[in-house]
């Protein structure tokens, strides 16, 4: 049916399945993209060419069931030129996967053009379009003279050799639908799809059902075809090539041991067309009285193409969800985790063992709900990480600069939305590592280098949060001209030099650029600060290492999720706080409380014979309250370091939601945020990596600090902390909480 | 675009650079006049060597032509066909019939 003709029930439902087709063909897109990027590493791979034909024609396909008039006759351009690739036609020069991604681009934006409902566009898009088309037609017409091809004689795929092995004759019969050109397909690319998957042996073109010229509608579809395919696909494959035309084709696959009854079956499902038996007849063999018997069986009312259920199954393992909904399940359960917490809380204080058993189960089973709930939103970054493919592709040779961009652990999953937020941040920092890290051939030869820079995208869990690392073999970051800055712009006083780590933070300052042009990519200064901000709003932390000549690491802390943690709940005077039980390593119960601290609650332990840094919290947040005979030290590990923390009452595992900070509360950097326990009490939740901080650095070394030069993932906490801890100005943690 | 097709009675018609879907409708009504314009039993010229492009529907269209030929009893005369036609009928099973009408013959 042709969709701008629909009736009312057909249009309501094209709006009921647009935005899934969006998503689909993002993702296609995206997939066209990375397809296009190895093919460059790999010219000439067919399966790689064979998927790029399909993610072009899968999108082609469902937009012409959506009418997507734009979308299929651009696409349909680039899949011309994609099949002359795939027929070995073209080469793939470095110039024509350009274009091939400048098309992709376009795509992109014509999607999102049918995503916003745009009727009308820029005249520059359709211009720019339109200078694309005539690219490719260029690039696919230049090589079509050169090269005569008898499509019936083509090779089988020298890449797919294995296939030849197990290949077996298929014999299929299609008759296409009147709709099939009108729904952006074509017979001729569906049949060169086939010889992808094999090679067509015998072919023949039934045009009986062509009417003369007088008769044709031109742009009705009357064409079948017969054809024997030797291909080691399965059944399923020979059926997904029609997945398209499906609804309004006859299909008929006839397996290559199918037995003569069956052949007579199908006849029986052919259209009442006398010739096309002929045809089978000449083709397949089929002895002339079975076909006699099938064809002069009255026509009974027989179903359209059979559907078989196998064709749906491989999309059908995956069931697309609104993120919204799937929020709105998980709001609910955080509200289900508290009053949950709250009811134990109940249970315990009746001292009934069943109901506190009960409560026990159903506190397991809520955990469990809960993990599984949240694995639902968990997607892997390698996605985000491949997106930097291209970036790393085009910006590179912009800047005239080789560089290899290696990906590791890219199956690390992490939270969608912290992985929708993280992408900007990491963009900046790929971009530059290229701009400012990594030399030009000639300056990191000049320096005894491999010609070629190497990039590193990886991520990994650790201590429940995700590390993500960016590294390169570049020059480091250069600490004179950095300071050079620092001190025009008075970020630090002139003359002072603080320590080579200090200098790197710096780069983190807000409008910091040391490139000595200014490049559209990055050196606008407007980069690192905001990254950082973005990181830590995130809850995460972003820290940089560096050596001069030998390259730069940065690394991004970010937590798994947003929502909830487990949690290990303390009690220090009236407040209760909670640190992420991942954090915890060990708890040492009952010390003595006499140890040696600072003024901001600072001293050591020893424990096992080690000395452990110990950060008492009642001092350093001055929380009043009478001091217990007694205190406990949990041990905490955060970013690679051991640290204890001196507490009043160990209170055990809690399940926590985590609701951010209020407005107020913002600055107050060293909480990752609250939590309501279940009698309605609020506890705060640290931030552990920033709270080592604390416990690691030398005592009295902050006051020496210069000016913005607070640690870089957590600006100034220390010194409002102090601040407030000094003055005795702070009130207790439970009170701020209230009034989150 | 200067692809229109003359529809003089004598004239051979010029297939265009691009015979596909975007193009059938165009060239359906032209076809047609210069169908009725050419004088019975007069074989049918075809010039092709400026085909650059084809589809499935493009080569229907033609086809649709040759049946039209073919009821009115005149012949159809397939002059140069292109590369990209002949591949276009080798990706479509038509080799056998751009045969029969190709002129000269093309080699198989």
């Amino acid at each position: 049916m042709k969709p701008d003709h629909a009736k009312d029930p057909d249009l309501s439902f094209i709006r009921e399945v647009l935005p899934a087709f969006i998503s689909e063909a993002q993702e296609q897109i995206e997939s066209l993209e990375q397809l296009l990027l190895q093919l460059e590493d790999a010219p000439g791979d067919s399966e790689l060419l064979n998927a790029l034909f399909r993610c072009a024609h899968t999108i082609k396909g469902s937009a012409g069931i959506f009418g997507l008039n734009r979308v299929v006759a651009f696409t349909h351009h680039v899949e011309s030129l994609l099949d002359r690739l795939r027929e070995g036609q073209i080469e793939l020069t470095p110039a024509l996967s350009t274009l091939l991604l400048q098309c992709n681009d376009q795509l992109r934006t014509l999607i999102a053009q049918a995503a916003a409902a745009e009727e009308d566009e820029a005249v520059e898009t359709r211009a720019a379009r339109a200078a694309l088309v005539e690219r490719l037609q260029a690039t696919a017409g230049a090589s079509a003279i050169a090269i005569a091809i008898a499509g019936q004689d083509a090779a089988p795929d020298p890449g797919t050799p294995t296939r030849a092995s197990s290949s077996r004759c298929w014999h299929v019969c299609a008759a296409f639908g009147p709709d099939t050109f009108r729904n952006g397909m074509d017979p001729m690319a569906l049949l060169n799809y086939l010889r992808g998957l094999g090679e067509i042996t015998t072919l023949a073109c039934d045009s009986a059902a062509v009417p003369a010229l007088d008769q044709l509608d031109p742009e009705t579809c009357h064409l079948a075809f017969e054809l024997d395919l030797e291909t080691g696909a399965s059944r399923d494959e020979i059926e997904g090539a029609f997945s398209f035309v499906r609804d309004d084709c006859t299909l008929q696959v006839l397996a290559p041991d199918a037995t003569a009854e069956a052949d007579a079956g199908l006849i029986d499902d052919l259209p009442d067309d006398p010739r096309l038996g002929e045809t089978l007849l000449a083709h397949a063999g089929v002895s002339p009285q079975l076909l006699n018997a099938a064809l002069n069986k009255p026509a009974q009312g027989k179903p359209a193409a059979p559907k078989d259920p196998g064709v749906e199954d491989t999309s059908g393992r995956y069931i697309r969800v609104q993120a919204d909904r799937l929020d709105a399940v998980i709001n609910l359960l955080g509200e289900l985790v508290i009053a949950g917490a709250g009811a134990a809380l109940l249970a315990r204080q009746t001292r009934q063992s069943a109901l506190i058993e009960a409560n026990g189960q159903i506190s397991r089973l809520v955990e469990e709900i809960r993990n599984g709930t949240l694995q639902l939103r968990m997607v892997p970054i390698g996605e985000t990480f491949s997106r930097f493919r291209r970036v790393v592709r085009d910006t590179a040779a912009e800047l005239g600069k080789d560089v290899l961009l290696d990906i590791q652990g890219g199956e690390t999953e992490l939270d969608k939305s912290m992985v929708e937020r993280i992408a900007d941040p990491l963009m900046h920092l790929v971009r530059n590592a290229l701009d400012h890290g990594l030399e030009t051939p000639e300056q990191r030869l000049a320096s005894g280098k491999a010609g070629q820079g190497k990039l590193v995208l990886s991520a990994c869990h650790d201590s429940g949060s995700v590390l993500i690392r960016i590294s390169d073999d570049g020059q480091g970051i250069q600490r004179e001209k950095v300071l050079q800055r620092a001190w025009e712009r008075g970020l630090v006083d002139d003359g002072v030099r603080p320590s080579d780590a200090d200098i790197d933070k710096l780069i983190f300052e807000p409008g910091f650029s040391t490139a000595e042009k200014v490049t559209n990519l990055s050196g606008r200064g407007v980069g690192m600060d905001v990254v950082r901000r973005n990181i830590e709003a995130l809850r995460g932390t972003v820290t940089l290492h560096s050596e001069p000549g030998l390259g730069s690491r940065i690394d991004i802390r970010l937590p798994l999720t947003l929502a909830i943690i487990d949690g290990f709940l303390v009690g220090v005077a009236d407040s209760k706080l909670i640190f992420p039980l991942d954090a915890v390593v060990e708890v040492i119960e009952n010390r003595a409380a006499v140890s040696e601290t600072d003024e901001r609650g600072r001293g050591y332990v020893e424990l096992r014979g080690q000395v452990l840094p110990v950060v008492s919290l009642r001092a350093l947040y001055a929380l009043e309250g009478p001091e217990p005979e007694r205190t406990s030290v949990v041990v905490l590990q955060a970013g690679g370091r051991r640290y204890g923390v001196r507490v009043d009452q160990l209170l055990g595992q809690h399940q926590t939601v985590i609701k951010p900070l209020g407005r107020m509360f913002r600055s107050l950097r060293g909480m990752a945020g609250s939590s309501i326990l279940g009698n309605g009490e609020v506890a705060l939740i640290f931030d552990v990596t920033a709270l080592s901080q604390l416990a690691a650095e030398p005592p009295g070394s902050s006051a020496r600090v210069p000016r913005n030069q607070a640690e870089t993932g957590h600006p100034n906490r220390q010194a409002h902390v102090n601040h407030n801890a000094h003055h005795g100005r702070n009130a207790t943690f439970s009170e701020q909480g209230t009034t989150t | 675009m200067a692809r229109r097709t003359q529809a003089n009675t004598a004239m051979p018609l010029a297939l265009p650079a691009e015979l596909t879907i975007y193009t059938v409708g165009e060239l359906h009504p032209q076809w047609l006049a210069w169908l009725q314009q050419g004088a019975a039993s007069a074989p049918a010229e075809l010039q092709a060597a400026a085909v650059e492009q084809v589809d499935g529907a493009g080569l229907q269209l033609l086809l649709s032509l040759s049946r039209a030929l073919a009821e009115r009893g005149r012949a159809l005369r397939i002059h140069s066909p292109s590369e990209v036609l002949r591949s276009g009928c080798a990706a479509l099973g038509l080799n056998a019939w751009l045969q029969g009408h190709a002129e000269p013959g093309v080699a198989a």
